[in-house]
């Protein structure tokens, strides 16, 4: 195991520093995400990363500058309330996941680029991160990351109860576009860096695990965050040290994490449970 | 009615081309207890949500002392989802928001104030579990308790009652009340119980079909006079005074 850490550290530093703070700004987020009950927001944002490297690519523009126009135009979107018996906003996922990867398709077709150069720009890799990568993470991301937490206050109560935070003149609507805004800032960036997959999973599982494990919202993004950045280490070790895909490899190491909390969690219940009956 | 807490005048609002509210006209008496009751649908709590800025008129004039004092909102239970991770002192806290600081973190005299209402609802020794952990009854009294801690005097709630059962919805009626008798703030709560909400106020404002009447409550006022909580206008009794007596 030991060998694995070194090689990422002597080989892919980039890749080991890329993983970690990506994915607990990924955690961060994804947090707020879970709790809203939208966390299909994150594929479809994710999409339309692709979707916009792709047509970026088509209209000879930098593909970050499409995927962080697209993305955050759809967070925009997205950030709008939607009618309580019109439209679920599942539907509209859906819809802008197919149409984002449709249009990807037709934009990949018509560039001038080679199919597996076009892959490699709609579909991150951790371990291909460059230095040009990590700048723009710390130019970006990390601003993005410190503006949730220096507003978490209102975010948070927006999220909470949307009608109250109106009433105590939190301008509401407001709050929800910075928050969206962010997300698919985050999102777009993060997606081009270490791939959609990889994005996905870190907004939607370790937060799931730090929800099974605290009821205390600081709490909660502290785990959501540190153990992101564990899994994504894990991750890269065990990817390191018997060669297997790095992406696919953090992902299933953020599963197991969560089967495992999950399961803890079943057990004390269960415990708690017997305990009273007694 | 000299100086009105409140006062609509012909207040009309649809939502795209269906009228909810049709030229309403409202005063409201400093410290009235004013339930609104009507059918399903029939546009009480577009009414309360007009008066509470949330919704914006298409016509006529709402008069609020909301810009410089917060009213006390009483939302649905069901509005807090109960997977939030937030402390029951947490969501109380966000009473208080318009008057915390630039951090939004409560100074000491705020958390006395919190201090103060937790345990007057019997919450201090809760006040670390979440929503998720709570019971109906003490869901409801966390949400009261989060509308009364930044002292308004308007406390404004939409069908508070509508998940307890019948003996705690009396005692969660009969407080309120007494809150508005004792402590002379105005309440004002769409209600679906026309019976029950009627013993305690001396006055209810029917909604029906978007219009609005005040009828006479059953609650005697003291003095044998026509109730002085409320006064209407509709299409029906534009220009009258409210004639209902206790």
């Amino acid at each position: 195991m030991s060998t694995g850490l070194e090689l990422l550290i002597h080989s892919f530093p980039n890749a080991l520093w890329t993983g970690i703070i990506i994915s607990a700004i990924g955690a961060l987020f994804g947090v707020f995400v879970v709790l809203r009950r939208v966390v299909f927001i994150g594929v479809a944002l994710s999409e339309l990363a692709a979707c916009g490297v792709a047509g970026a690519l088509w209209l000879h523009v930098p593909p970050l500058l499409g995927a962080g126009l697209l993305t955050m135009g759809g967070a925009a979107l997205l950030s709008m309330p939607t009618g309580e018996n019109r439209i679920p906003r599942d539907a509209l996922l859906g819809s802008i996941f197919v149409g984002a990867a449709g249009l990807s398709v037709f934009f990949v077709l018509r560039s001038a680029y080679g199919l597996e150069e076009v892959k490699s720009l709609l579909y991150g890799d951790l371990i291909l991160v460059t230095i040009q990568d990590v700048y723009i993470m710390l130019a970006l991301l990390v601003p993005a990351a410190l503006t949730l937490v220096v507003f978490l206050r209102p975010i948070t109560h927006v999220f909470l109860d949307r009608e109250m935070s109106m009433v105590m003149k939190i301008a509401a609507r407001k709050w929800e576009l910075v928050f969206f805004l962010l997300l698919g800032l985050v999102v777009a960036v993060a997606s081009k860096i270490v791939g959609a997959m990889l994005m996905f999973c870190y907004l939607a599982v370790p937060s799931t695990a730090a929800l099974l494990l605290s009821r205390r919202l600081s709490r909660v993004l502290i785990i959501a965050t540190s153990s992101a950045a564990f899994c994504t280490l894990a991750g890269l070790i065990v990817s390191a040290s018997i060669d297997t895909p790095t992406n696919p490899t953090i992902c299933v190491s953020s599963v197991f994490f969560l089967a495992a909390v999950a399961g803890l969690t079943f057990l004390r219940n269960l415990w708690r449970k017997k305990q009273n009956e007694h | 009615m000299e100086n009105p807490i409140i006062e609509l005048s012909n207040v009309e609002f649809s939502y795209d081309k269906q009228v909810v509210l049709s030229d309403v006209s409202l005063q409201i008496r400093r410290g009235a207890f004013l339930p609104f009751v009507g059918p399903n649908g029939a546009g009480k709590t577009t009414l309360l949500r007009v008066i509470l800025g949330l919704l914006k008129p298409s016509r006529g004039i709402v008069k609020t002392p909301f810009e410089s004092k917060s009213p006390g909102y009483v939302t649905q239970l069901k509005t807090i989802d109960p997977i939030f991770p937030v402390t029951i002192r947490q969501i109380i806290e966000m009473g208080l928001y318009p008057e915390l600081g630039l951090w939004h973190r409560p100074s000491p005299a705020q958390n006395s104030m919190i201090d103060g209402i937790m345990s007057r609802f019997s919450l201090l020794e809760h006040q670390h579990k979440t929503y998720g952990e709570l019971s109906g009854g003490m869901k409801q009294k966390t949400i009261l308790a989060r509308a009364l801690v930044g002292r308004p005097e308007v406390v404004v709630m939409d069908e508070p009652t509508s998940e307890l059962d019948e003996k705690a919805e009396s005692d969660f009626l009969n407080f309120l009340a007494s809150l508005s008798h004792d402590e002379g703030l105005t309440v004002l709560i769409a209600h679906h119980g026309m019976d029950q909400a009627a013993t305690l106020a001396e006055g209810l404002c029917v909604v029906n079909r978007g219009r609005v009447s005040i009828e006479a409550g059953k609650k005697p006022n003291g003095n044998h006079e026509p109730c002085a909580c409320c006064h209407c206008q509709s299409h029906e009794s534009r220009g009258e005074q409210n004639e209902h007596r206790p």
